[in-house]
């Protein structure tokens, strides 16, 4: 990479604040981004995705500081844009540009699409009514529609047709950078492949660098060059497109990826599921984020399990930490037909039972473990919730949980935030990426 | 248009280039005020200047101050819904194509619209009904009463009947006012009490709506807490202890029922404002550089003028109520004709001149009736959320 | 914050309420140019010869010798201990004339206001339930009949018709005929119906929407794919929660149309209930009278506004008290 980048982001974070009460009093903060950094050279196009909640949506609105960011730096062309006031800001907004999600509610209603278009214009400064109109009817027909398409009202167009008319509003003031909020989503599959193409012609046609953020990587595969992986707020992988999709280093890109429907039929069920509940950004989870998930997370010395196992004790003991009452299992097992009541239930139907609600097979493959895992179901059984916590807990812990993993250079030539990647760096310095 | 696909851009005779990567932002020119907006400026000047001129400077005035709000109220509708009506053709049209699914409503709208035109321009063409008390009692045409009811019977006698005629035509009062010239000046007293009012409500709810959205907090909850007091307080009988303390007359009751009245718009216009405020296309403007004047003047205030104008339409038929009922009661001043007033002096003679205390009720009906139509199928038209139900 | 912590700040505000609206007449009264009873007193007074004397004991007998803030504190006082006054026109303190006034008020109030509710919602859950039928259509159409008539006319007209024309029923109310009797009955018949007719508009129009919202919902849709019969559905699944916001405006509802509305059925009607002693103290410019019963209704409505919003939050789980 011989230029500068366009965009640097820096360590950006967004929180929004949980109050209570009249004076609004601090309870909680929901971290929808906390901490991302990525960079994006001009002309080219960067990949931002997750799941729905990870904080795409925040980090774009942030980024472009529709919505003020908590912390971080935003670089631009080399100035730090947190930093601008007013009218700098409103010079910023000329050469970054934002398209929405959705196209029937980014319109107003009330608003010729000619005069949406047309409206970044006047609040620059362009007074001549005419010379707007005829901008943006030469714009409207470079995206694709009429220019008599100018004095339409949005309810008089498709999905798709209003998607290109907000492509055409993102260009109009000329900017360099231009980020896409899930820009596909909302159409059909077949006008998708329309939009994208339209997108890469004019960024071709114009040298404009996108940040494309989106939930469908099929589509993100189209479209990028390179690609970053969020994950509860934080960035987990950044790589190129293809080395991303061909050799992905990071476990939840993994599952991502395997999650994207095949057709070949003998690749089929290869499927990776996550367990356990998806984690609310007001309370991320410890160390790792993912590690409440994730398939490849690292069991502690003393074992030797099978990893699917592991992951299963694992979910367990994470359950019993928000609190399992066997009396509610017993209860269960009446319906079942086991025992007329619920005193009746014999502990070791209670035990058994326990483990098959977490797969967790009746032995475990490593006796010390075994041993372990039985103590503290026995004790869960019998009432005894906090020695079956205690228990749970000193044993079956994940450096996982402790350690927090920042990005790190991969042998693949990517970046991504996992420990496993961390044992696995070369010891000579990785190039950059 | 400009010739395609040339890379470097072409100019036009004006040196401006028609393509939006040639726009050089830092030379961009351009001309003064658009055009409404000037013209408001200068037409709002000149009628304060004749306002002032008229009511403080000189010797009694030529327009009465319930006239000179009229004028005002006119003249906002001028500039505020019929410029807009007419600059965004095509939304009207697609408004008037929903409108027009409810016939009942086109129907109220033009009868509507006729008592506005004769209540307008009729009181300026027609002399104000005198008393006549020769000419007391007649029937209207068509009609024909025992001959004893008149004083003198204007038309034939016949078989001891006398009938209507045209010199008459709804017939006239105990004191010999013509029936027919008092519906057309009680028009106009309706009509300046309905719009005006409205016009008063409209504004101080808008304002306050925006503000406690806007500014939200302190300001919300102070301006939200006084409309809930407000609102507790029943008009009809403040307005009641005020007209016996003071002297009665229209611009009283036009004045107190508009400073009283708007809470109930304030709130809607506020929770509008709020909604509206998230909505994908305010984000998008916001993007675009837009400051929060231009924001609210340009996006807020056409959306959230949509709610208001239909449910004060519907507020309208409240207020000429109110005034009759009034003015029934004689609460009002007594130079004012007003339909409630020939009803209240039709009553006593029920048995003999009926059509004294019905034909101006009959008006008032239809008048409210036609109001409510329009408002219903304004809310239809306008309000594309209502459309779950029927 | 609980439910107690929000209803005594609502009931602190409905006495901060009618402070400020007595503040509020307290004040009229005394910007006023001179009414009727103060112009008896001036007349009393000067009967008494002298004029300089008789503007003394006017100012006396008005009270306008004192401080304004001890007016003000006896005002106040006075309403608060209903010392309302006396009615010179009446020759009565307010008080009585106030309670011999209000039964024949009640006579035709009350029916009138169960006729409403009852038809009013009744009519408008039929027509929720039955959406586009004739019935409908017709409840619709009398919806907008109702709130569009004049009061006052609808009821001339109605004496034109039943009283003057066809003779059936007496024009105007006398008194001495009984509470419980026929006779009692039919004079009461035509101001009962004038009565209720804009309030089963407004309560069928209301409950109507309502209820539509209700008719409409999915999990209405599930009690039928389950087999729930129509009967079972209505009143189960579509007038229990409905049932919240209509309480709500059952309040409001009988205190705000209905005074007005009854203050003209008494005019037209000349039955002496609480709103015909207003009219005549009005005419009469008797103060003290008018005062007293002009200010009664606007308590009844704080009241009312203020059980209404206690019977709202109460009722409806989804509010929740800690936020206002």
């Amino acid at each position: 990479m011989s230029a500068d980048p366009l965009l640097s982001v820096r360590n950006l974070k967004k929180h929004y604040p949980i109050t209570k009460g009249i004076l609004k009093k601090e309870v909680g903060r929901v971290k929808a981004v906390d901490g991302i950094s990525f960079d994006v050279a001009p002309g080219e196009t960067l990949g931002l995705v997750g799941e729905s909640g990870c904080g795409k949506s925040t980090a774009a609105t942030s980024l472009l500081r529709l919505e003020e960011p908590t912390d971080g730096q935003i670089l631009f062309d080399g100035d730090d844009i947190v930093e601008h006031g007013d009218a700098d800001l409103k010079a910023f907004r000329r050469r970054a540009q934002m398209m929405f999600q959705d196209p029937s509610s980014s319109f107003d209603p009330r608003m010729s699409v000619g005069e949406s278009v047309a409206e970044p214009l006047a609040i620059h400064g362009m007074r001549d009514r005419a010379r707007r109109r005829r901008i943006v009817e030469d714009l409207l027909e470079r995206v694709g529609l009429s220019a008599a398409a100018y004095d339409r009202y949005p309810h008089e167009f498709s999905g798709g047709q209003k998607q290109r008319i907000a492509l055409a509003r993102a260009l109009v003031l000329n900017p360099d950078l231009v980020v896409a909020d899930e820009p596909v989503s909302a159409l059909d599959v077949s006008i998708q492949a329309e939009i994208i193409s339209l997108m890469r012609d004019l960024q071709t046609e114009f040298g404009l660098s996108i940040v494309f953020i989106s939930h469908d990587l099929g589509v993100v595969r189209e479209v990028c060059d390179r690609v970053a992986v969020m994950y509860l707020g934080e960035i987990v992988e950044v790589a190129d497109t293809e080395t991303l999709f061909s050799d992905p280093k990071h476990p939840y890109t993994k599952a991502l990826l395997s999650s994207i429907p095949t057709p070949d039929p003998s690749r089929r069920n290869e499927g990776v599921e996550l367990s356990g509940d998806v984690p609310s950004p007001s309370n991320p989870p410890s160390g790792c984020r993912f590690h409440t998930r994730c398939p490849a997370v690292i069991q502690p010395e003393a074992f030797d399990l099978e990893q699917a196992e592991w992951r299963h004790v694992l979910d367990l003991r994470l359950r019993v930490e928000r609190g399992v009452d066997a009396s509610d299992i017993r209860e269960f097992l009446v319906a079942e037909g086991e025992a007329p009541t619920p005193e009746e239930v014999p502990d070791a139907a209670v035990a058994r039972e326990l483990r098959r609600e977490f797969d967790v097979p009746q032995t475990l493959s490593d006796p010390n473990a075994e041993t372990v895992l039985s103590d503290a179901i026995s004790a869960l059984v019998e009432g005894e919730h906090d020695e079956a916590r205690r228990t749970l807990n000193d044993s079956f812990s994940s450096v996982c949980e402790r350690d927090h993993p920042e990005l790190e250079s991969t042998s693949a030539g990517t970046s991504a935030a996992c420990l496993r990647v961390d044992t696995e760096r070369r010891i000579d310095p990785p190039p950059t990426s | 248009m400009m010739a395609a696909d040339t890379p470097s851009g072409s100019t036009t005779a004006a040196g401006s280039t028609d393509r939006f990567e040639d726009v050089d932002w830092d030379d961009l020119g351009g001309l003064g005020l658009p055009l409404r907006t000037g013209l408001l400026v200068a037409v709002s000047a000149i009628y304060a200047l004749v306002v002032t001129t008229d009511v403080f400077l000189t010797e009694g005035s030529v327009l009465s101050g319930t006239d000179w709000l009229f004028v005002l109220t006119l003249l906002v509708g001028a500039f505020f819904v019929a410029w807009p009506l007419a600059e965004n053709r095509r939304l009207t049209a697609y408004y008037w194509r929903r409108f027009k699914k409810n016939r009942a409503a086109v129907v109220s709208a033009i009868y509507l619209l006729v008592v506005f035109t004769v209540g307008t321009v009729g009181p300026w063409l027609i002399a104000k009904p005198e008393l006549n008390v020769i000419a007391a009692y007649q029937p209207p045409v068509f009609v024909s009463v025992d001959s004893s009811v008149p004083s003198a019977c204007a038309g034939a006698v016949a078989d001891g009947m006398c009938h209507g005629t045209w010199k008459y035509p709804l017939g006239t009062t105990s004191e010999g006012k013509g029936i027919a010239k008092l519906v057309v000046f009680g028009m106009r007293v309706s009509m300046q009490v309905g719009l005006i009012t409205m016009l008063i409500v409209i504004s101080i709810g808008t304002v306050v709506g925006t503000s406690a959205a806007y500014f939200g907090d302190l300001v919300d909850e102070v301006l939200m807490r006084y409309v809930d007091i407000q609102q507790t307080f029943p008009t009809f009988f403040l307005f009641l202890i005020v007209t016996y303390l003071f002297k009665p007359s229209l611009f009283l009751l036009i004045t107190i029922f508009g400073f009283l009245g708007w809470g109930g718009i304030a709130r809607l216009v506020r929770s509008e404002a709020l909604q509206r405020r998230e909505e994908e296309y305010i984000r998008a403007a916001e993007n675009a550089g837009a400051s929060d004047g231009w924001i609210i003047r340009k996006h807020l205030m056409p959306n959230v003028s949509n709610t208001v104008i239909t449910a004060a339409t519907l507020l309208i038929p409240s207020f000429i109520l109110f005034e009759a009922t009034f003015a029934f009661l004689g609460l009002t001043d007594p130079a004012t004709p007003s339909w409630g007033q020939v009803i209240a002096s039709g009553r006593g003679d029920l048995d003999s001149a009926w059509w004294i205390a019905t034909i101006p009720g009959v008006f008032l009906f239809c008048t409210v009736l036609a109001f409510n139509f329009v408002g219903d199928a304004l809310r239809d038209a306008l309000d594309p959320r209502s459309e779950g139900d029927a | 914050m609980s439910m107690l912590w929000y209803v005594s700040r609502r009931v602190a505000w409905a006495v901060i309420a009618t402070y400020l609206i007595l503040s509020l007449t307290f004040g009229l009264l005394v910007v006023a140019p001179g009414d009727g009873q103060t112009a008896f007193a001036f007349k009393a007074a000067t009967q008494g010869g002298n004029v300089d004397d008789a503007k003394e004991t006017f100012d006396e007998i008005t009270g306008r010798d004192e401080p304004m803030l001890t007016r003000y504190k006896n005002y106040m006082v006075n309403m608060a201990t209903l010392e309302w006054g006396w009615s010179y026109t009446r020759n009565q303190p307010v008080l009585t004339a106030i309670s011999e006034a209000y039964p024949y008020s009640l006579m035709y109030a009350l029916p009138a206001t169960l006729i409403s509710i009852v038809l009013g919602y009744a009519i408008g859950l039929y027509s929720a339930t039955h959406q586009y039928t004739l019935t409908d259509y017709f409840g619709t159409f009398t919806a907008f009949f109702g709130i569009s008539i004049p009061n006052f006319w609808f009821g001339i007209m109605l004496i034109l018709v039943f009283a003057v024309d066809l003779g059936w029923l007496p024009s105007y109310y006398q008194t001495g005929k009984g509470v419980w009797t026929l006779a009692n009955a039919k004079q009461l018949i035509l101001p009962i119906i004038v009565l209720s007719t804009g309030a089963i508009a407004g309560n069928m129009r209301y409950s109507r929407a309502e209820a539509l919202e209700y008719v409409h919902a999915d999990f209405v849709k599930t009690a039928r794919a389950k087999g729930a019969d129509d009967w079972r559905v209505l009143v189960r699944h579509i007038f229990r929660p409905a049932l919240v916001p209509l309480m709500t405006i059952l309040v409001a509802d009988i205190l705000g149309l209905l005074f007005a509305g009854a203050y003209i059925t008494e005019v037209v009607f000349q039955i002496p209930g609480l709103g015909l002693l207003s009219y005549k103290a009005i005419v009469q410019q008797d103060t003290a009278l008018v005062m007293a019963t002009t200010l009664i209704p606007v308590f009844i409505a704080i009241v009312g506004n203020l059980l209404q919003d206690i019977a709202y939050t109460v009722l409806d789980p989804r509010i929740d008290y800690g936020g206002r």
